[in-house]
């Protein structure tokens, strides 16, 4: 770790810590500090606010600290695989694809619970893997990924999907199932539990792990794929590597959150003007800051529109794009 | 010997509006007296429940509601031969599946525009204002009506008589309709104490019935209280877990005990908590009487009063 990234990592976790603490105080019940270090010490789930503050609260900032990761590193890789700063996450359609499911889902299913489990995750993770093994079959040839025809492909299969699921949600629409679609569509971290943050806490540390070590590989690939040949990286292997582990990523986070815009797009930017483009510890700050900026939007959403909140997707871009203007105009891509 | 209890009788009541209700709109007697007809006016300048203003035929004689609602207010007030249509979701009574369909959702301006309809009725909500906008550009009338309150669906009734020259059959059915009320609000005793009661109307994200709607006045007279008390601008809020387990209601209403315990409550076991699941007192009911504020109204609190005192 370089001595230019260590200052910003530090900064990052004492704000996480600040905005978990923050996130433990904002909601229905009444809390303070001493509440809610009794119920991380002493947990009584015959306390409601016990109950509320570790079954409900805490789950709900994990769940905003990993997807905001989550999504922020799925960009990171997505922007080194195909070289290009516009690449996002939802690249291969798998935005479009996860809605696909879960409108499938709010607008033909007679139940959303089957056998115990809640459907609209499944079908949204089966929606994305499906479209993402589209995209990349239209997006290879011979084994190889050509980054350009794998740009066109996603805009092209998520274009379809999309319209796949507008077709769905106008032949079934009632008010509500409308307002399901459109909250789901938005991103939400009101259904969190911790029975579903071991999947994208895995699926993060896993792709963290790996990229930490293959952080010189993702430099040289940003540099040109004929550079990288030159210099003796697998340019195949990597880009698929990246695919893979993006996409699941993206899965992940997606299926149990909604597909969350602009944080994949604009924290990766804000990582490398901080940390410069090479620097070994960018994947960990990069989730850093993802995590932090998700978690900061989630609870501005609920802190403007108690007690359900805004959407955090909409928050995400209404503070996100004017500060990526901000940066664009002063900074420069 | 047949033995009807004052009880019996009153649900006996509604009723009587239905011959009334099937009558053809032959002029009355008194309308004898009234000015030759070359004197009458042509058109009634009205204004809604929204406050728009808008000019109908002084006798509309084509009618049609994009709310089953107002069907059903215009099947138990007009005369039924001037309905020329219903909408997809229309349903009750059982006449009206003899009528055209003009879809309301999208709404199918090209057909009702065909028909020539004197006025239309709809609900606040129902229909987009661009639509109604658009509609009178074709010289078809929207009349919007609100319902928040019990009192509303009686007014919005009498309205309807006023406005089709029904009055005396919108009077017959509000005043026996809100005689039915005062005997199931006599029945529920003032000083028990009310149970707090949550409506939900979707599970995810969880939507329930607010305090500005029909139901705070339904469950108030069936003996119980709406759980949600604080005001939100949209009037079927969404509500998070956490707001939900302060609510702590008494009784929810959005599907039976298994149903609910096999997904509502299997999605969020947190809300097990709740006294409504602890007491098992979780209620499916009726969604048209639940949903549509028309002349089943009564029928509405009637079934909710048997969930409240737990009958």
């Amino acid at each position: 770790m370089n001595r230019r990234a260590l200052p910003w990592i530090l900064a990052s976790l004492l704000l996480m810590l600040a905005l978990v603490v923050l996130g433990m105080r904002v909601g229905s019940y009444d809390t303070d500090y001493a509440l809610i270090g009794d119920a991380l010490t002493h947990y009584n789930p015959q306390n409601p606010t016990h109950l509320v503050l570790v079954e409900l609260r805490l789950p709900r900032i994990v769940l905003a600290l990993l997807a905001g990761g989550g999504l922020a590193f799925s960009g990171y890789l997505m922007q080194a695989m195909v070289n290009n700063p516009l690449a996002d996450p939802y690249l291969l359609g798998t935005a479009s694809g996860a809605s696909l499911g879960a409108i499938f889902c709010f607008s033909f299913l007679p139940s959303l619970t089957w056998g115990g489990f809640y459907l609209p995750p499944l079908f949204a993770l089966a929606g994305a893997l499906a479209t993402t093994l589209v995209v990349v079959a239209v997006g290879t040839r011979r084994g190889q990924i050509i980054p350009a025809q794998l740009l066109l492909a996603g805009v092209a299969v998520g274009s379809l999907t999309t319209a796949v699921g507008g077709v769905f949600t106008f032949l079934s629409a009632t008010q509500e199932k409308l307002r399901s679609v459109t909250f789901w569509a938005a991103g939400s971290f009101e259904r969190a539990g911790w029975e579903v943050l071991p999947y994208p806490a895995v699926a993060l540390a896993a792709a963290l792990g790996l990229f930490v070590f293959l952080q010189k590989d993702l430099t040289i690939l940003m540099l040109g794929e004929e550079r990288a040949q030159g210099l003796g990286v697998d340019v195949a292997r990597t880009r698929w590597l990246l695919l893979v582990t993006a996409s699941v990523l993206t899965g992940c986070v997606v299926a149990l959150c909604g597909p969350v815009g602009f944080v994949g797009l604009v924290v990766p930017h804000l990582t490398r003007w901080l940390l410069g483009v090479t620097g070994r510890a960018n994947p960990l700050f990069c989730a850093l800051l993802g995590g932090n900026f998700l978690l900061a939007c989630d609870l501005l959403a609920r802190l403007l529109y108690p007690p359900a909140g805004l959407p955090v997707g909409l928050v995400t871009a209404l503070f996100g794009v004017p500060f990526f203007v901000y940066l664009l105009r002063n900074k420069g891509s | 010997m047949l033995h009807l209890s004052s009880r019996r009788l009153l649900k006996l009541l509604p009723l009587l509006w239905l011959p009334l209700a099937c009558q053809p709109d032959k002029p009355k007697a008194t309308e004898a007296t009234e000015p030759a007809a070359a004197t009458q006016p042509q058109t009634q300048q009205l204004r809604d429940d929204l406050g728009r203003q808008l000019t109908v035929p002084a006798r509309p004689r084509r009618v049609l509601a994009l709310a089953p609602s107002m069907t059903e207010m215009l099947y138990a007030v007009a005369d039924t031969a001037t309905i020329i249509a219903r909408t997809q979701v229309c349903d009750y009574p059982a006449a009206v599946l003899r009528k055209h369909v003009v879809n309301s959702y999208p709404l199918d301006m090209e057909k009702l525009v065909a028909l020539h309809p004197d006025v239309v009725f709809t609900v606040e909500g129902i229909t987009s204002l661009d639509d109604a906008a658009r509609l009178e550009k074709f010289g078809v009338p929207v009349y919007y009506q609100r319902f928040q309150s019990l009192d509303d669906v009686f007014r919005g009734m009498r309205d309807l008589g006023r406005i089709l020259h029904r009055q005396s059959q919108a009077r017959h059915l509000t005043d026996s309709l809100q005689a039915e009320l005062a005997a199931i609000t006599k029945v529920t005793p003032a000083n028990q104490s009310r149970p707090r009661v949550l409506a939900i109307t979707w599970q995810d994200p969880i939507y329930v019935y607010g305090q500005n709607t029909l139901f705070t006045d339904k469950i108030k007279v069936a003996g119980g209280q709406n759980a949600v008390t604080e005001k939100f601008a949209q009037p079927y809020p969404a509500l998070t877990r956490e707001y939900i387990l302060k609510l702590n209601p008494d009784v929810l209403i959005g599907g039976s005990f298994g149903k609910l315990d096999s997904t509502f409550f299997k999605n969020y076991p947190e809300l097990k908590r709740i006294n409504a699941y602890q007491t098992r007192r979780v209620y499916g009911i009726s969604g048209d009487l639940m949903e549509r504020p028309g002349p089943r109204v009564v029928e509405s609190v009637r079934e909710l009063q048997k969930l409240v005192s737990n009958k």
